[in-house]
């Protein structure tokens, strides 16, 4: 049929990975994140309009509005009555060879890990494991939308 | 404020009754999802509320406090029906002028607005749209209403999948720029499941789940058990479906209460939407209706 | 909540809302059936214009032969007698025109209902802010209304056009062929077939067979007050005598009856006192014969003078028919569980 030519007139425009097992708010949220990282956002940049991410990714306009909330508490965006939500902030860019030196030194540990007999599971819940205590209990908390998709406790 | 509300609501038709000793409330600001296999009597239901059908017994209000069916009731509330039914040899343009003819409330601008969005002719007649474009056409017009409560019936089951997700992103950016109450039937939960944030389920005519998709999260638990001791916990807790292998159980369980006792020995992890209305569904002929599962005026939305 | 916004909610709650203006319904009404009326205007139109055109050429016809000069010739008489037979093809027309109700029953007065009903657009109607029971009156009334004033005018000039035919022969004014298709019995058959339809549709909730059983029930009507009630609006007259009522009556039957007033089979009376022979070729009886044998040939009949009221008569029983059949189809509108 062709590309779909609406342009959502922000400079990103959203996914959903339904399978990731990731709350759909907190998918949006790291999106953000992760342009602001890469540099395709950049302050005054407005972020989609609530009504287009509804229609394109068919969620509920509620989930829409608790990233945005999110981004606001991070002091990332703000919200301008009647006309959208716009970065407000920013984060440390990470430039794409740090990037790629990151993503090496992830690889050899993963080998390190597969040869110390660790399987692709085991190696997902360590992760889970040291992430929520670094971050301190943020990504995963029983009462988030999806929480049952998340597995084992 | 609820805008559905109703007290042992019933319907029959012969010997058979199709809903019975139906009570459940919805709040105001929800999009609830009324889920149930098919003749669980999900269509009557809906027909009682928009009037369509007078009860056999017990009551309806809608729009706080309103008679289902009475003159103001249908002012505020639009109905598409299963099949969204539109004047197959009018052209979308006629209907909007029909539509405006029959409502005390209708926006003309915004029904054509939106026709417009959509790709959708004006001046072709009904019959030469595709089946999803026809559904658009009837929720366009029941949007263009301005209703405080749409209420429709199974309309994603005839559609393909491109048809389904643009109709929900109709119905999606409705509810988040005009506020409107959605209550939608369906026999497939999974479509509804993203985003549907009240649960309505419905077996064999009578409501045995009827709550924010928040408490319902919140308040049941799987428990895993070693099968030995898991009947001689599962007597003290509100257990609402038992899995047994021969050395390990799962109970899902529902917390009456802020406590969620968890046994010695035994592991606790939050319940899925999907495990939990097919544990209703399966379990529904045993464990009977929920008794007044909501409370009758619930905290609104805001909270979320 | 404001105390104010609370007592609002409150008086609206307790007051319903006014009902929609019933003018209103025009529009939609229209729109839903401009097809049905056009069609029918248009049909009764073309009718109109070939009976405004006949009819013109009859009555130019007979106003000739009637001014013929002197009356009382010869050739005068002849040209007034063979007037009916010149013009005998003018009636064939009531033939057609006597499908009409039943047609314009079927196919205006069936679909209005049945066709929401069978495509389930009734679910949509009825959910509007209208109300069904007012959505239905105005319906019935908007698509009615026109029908019966098309049939009232057409109806008159269906009385102008048989006219001549009428005064002159082969037809008289009780003529069950075109007494329906006159003045207030056209427009009255209308309204009737349109009501059956309408009722039929609520009951059947399919069109085609909708249609059907109003064609049928129509017909059978028409037929069953053309052939049995229509004779007994008024009870007949009866006259004894050997040449029966005036032609312009409306003969309904003849007997015989004997000495002691018992009635007599008709072969008895031809046997005692046979008629004249085929062409003549044998004289019959005498005039004495029956008198003698104390046979008196009675005949009933409605008088040509009666026209007016059975007009108003036949009229009157349909809009009965009709009134009924509405209230029933409103009934059946407002109780209707979907």
């Amino acid at each position: 049929m062709g590309t779909d030519k609406r342009i959502s007139g922000s400079p990103v425009v959203f996914r959903l990975d339904h399978d990731s097992g990731v709350p759909t708010y907190l998918q949006l949220v790291h999106q953000v994140e992760h342009a602001l990282r890469l540099g395709y956002l950049k302050p005054g940049d407005q972020l989609p309009k609530v009504r287009d991410v509804v229609t394109a990714l068919t969620i509920h306009p509620n989930t829409v509005l608790k990233a945005y909330k999110d981004l606001e508490a991070k002091g990332l965006a703000a919200g301008r009555p009647g006309q959208g939500t716009f970065i407000t902030g920013t984060l440390e860019p990470v430039t794409l060879p740090e990037l790629a030196g990151l993503r090496r030194e992830l690889l050899s540990w993963l080998k390190a890990a597969d040869e110390a007999g660790l399987d692709e599971a085991g190696v997902a819940a360590l992760l889970a494991n040291v992430t929520r205590d670094y971050y301190g209990g943020h990504a995963s908390r029983p009462g988030n939308e999806n929480a049952g998709n998340e597995g084992v406790a | 404020m609820n805008i559905i509300e109703t007290a042992g609501l019933g319907k029959n038709y012969g010997r058979t009754w199709a809903l019975r000793d139906c009570t459940f409330a919805m709040p105001e600001g929800y999009l609830a999802a009324l889920v149930g296999p098919n003749g669980a009597g999900k269509t009557t239901l809906l027909h009682l509320l928009v009037g369509l059908t007078a009860a056999a017994a017990g009551t309806a209000t809608v729009l706080g406090g309103l008679p289902a069916g009475s003159r103001a009731a249908l002012d505020g509330i639009a109905f598409v029906a299963q099949d969204a039914p539109v004047y197959t040899n009018l052209t979308a343009a006629n209907m909007i002028r029909i539509a405006r003819n029959l409502n005390r409330s209708f926006d003309p601008p915004y029904a054509r607005a939106r026709l417009d969005e959509l790709d959708i002719p004006l001046d072709r007649k009904a019959a030469k749209l595709s089946g999803g474009q026809r559904a658009q056409l009837a929720l366009t017009l029941a949007l263009a209403r301005r209703p405080r409560l749409l209420i429709l019936d199974e309309p994603l089951a005839a559609l393909d999948p491109l048809a389904r997700h643009d109709f929900m992103g109709t119905v999606l950016a409705a509810v988040g720029e005009d506020g409107v109450s959605v209550l939608m039937s369906s026999h497939v939960l999974a479509e509804l499941q993203r985003v549907a944030d009240f649960l309505v389920l419905l077996t064999k005519g009578q409501v045995h789940v009827a709550d924010t998709v928040e408490d319902l999260v919140s308040t049941h638990r799987v428990l895993t058990s070693p099968a030995g001791s898991a009947d001689r916990v599962s007597r003290k807790l509100d257990v609402v479906q038992d899995q047994r292998g021969e050395a390990q159980a799962h109970l899902l369980v529902k917390a009456h209460g802020p406590q969620h006792p968890v046994p010695p020995g035994w592991e606790a992890h939050p319940a899925g939407m999907e495990e939990l209305v097919l544990a209703y569904l399966r379990n529904a002929g045993k464990t009977g209706p929920a008794a007044a599962p909501s409370k009758p005026t619930a905290s609104t939305g805001a909270a979320r | 909540m404001t105390a104010l916004t609370l007592a609002t909610k409150q008086n609206d709650a307790a007051r319903p809302p006014r009902p929609l203006p019933w003018r209103r319904m025009v529009l939609v009404t229209w729109l839903q059936h401009r097809g049905v009326l056009s069609g029918v205007a248009t049909l009764f139109g073309a009718l109109a214009i070939y009976l405004g055109i006949m009819g013109l050429i009859i009555h130019h016809a007979w106003t000739a032969d009637m001014g013929c000069h002197p009356a009382s010739s010869l050739t005068c008489q002849d040209l007034a007698q063979s007037f009916q037979t010149r013009w005998h093809g003018g009636a064939t027309i009531a033939f057609p025109l006597q499908l009409l109700p039943a047609l314009i029953g079927a196919f205006a007065g069936a679909p209005i209902l049945a066709r929401e009903m069978e495509t389930g657009t009734f679910r949509y109607a009825w959910t509007q802010g209208f109300g069904r029971t007012r959505w239905v009156i105005a319906k019935l009334a908007l698509v009615g209304g026109p029908l019966v004033v098309i049939a009232g005018a057409f109806g008159i000039l269906a009385y102008w056009y048989f006219g001549p035919l009428v005064a002159q022969g082969p037809l008289i004014p009780l003529d069950p062929r075109t007494f329906d298709l006159e003045c207030l019995a056209l427009p009255g058959w209308v309204l009737a077939a349109f009501a059956v339809g309408a009722f039929a549709g609520m009951l059947i909730r399919r069109v085609v067979p909708a249609m059907a059983t109003t064609m049928a029930v129509v017909g059978g009507l028409g037929l069953a007050v053309g052939l049995y009630l229509r004779q007994h609006y008024l009870p007949p007259l009866i006259i004894p005598g050997a040449n029966g009522p005036v032609p312009s009556a409306w003969t309904l039957g003849s007997w015989y009856t004997g000495r002691g007033g018992q009635v007599v089979s008709g072969y008895i009376v031809n046997a005692a006192c046979p008629g004249p022979g085929p062409g003549n070729s044998t004289p019959g009886a005498p005039p004495q014969c029956m008198p003698q044998h104390g046979y008196i040939q009675w005949w009933s009949y409605q008088p040509a003078s009666r026209y007016w009221s059975f007009q108003g008569i036949e009229a009157g029983g349909l809009l009965l028919l009709a009134i009924l059949l509405v209230v029933a189809t409103i009934w059946l509108v407002h109780r209707r569980a979907a």
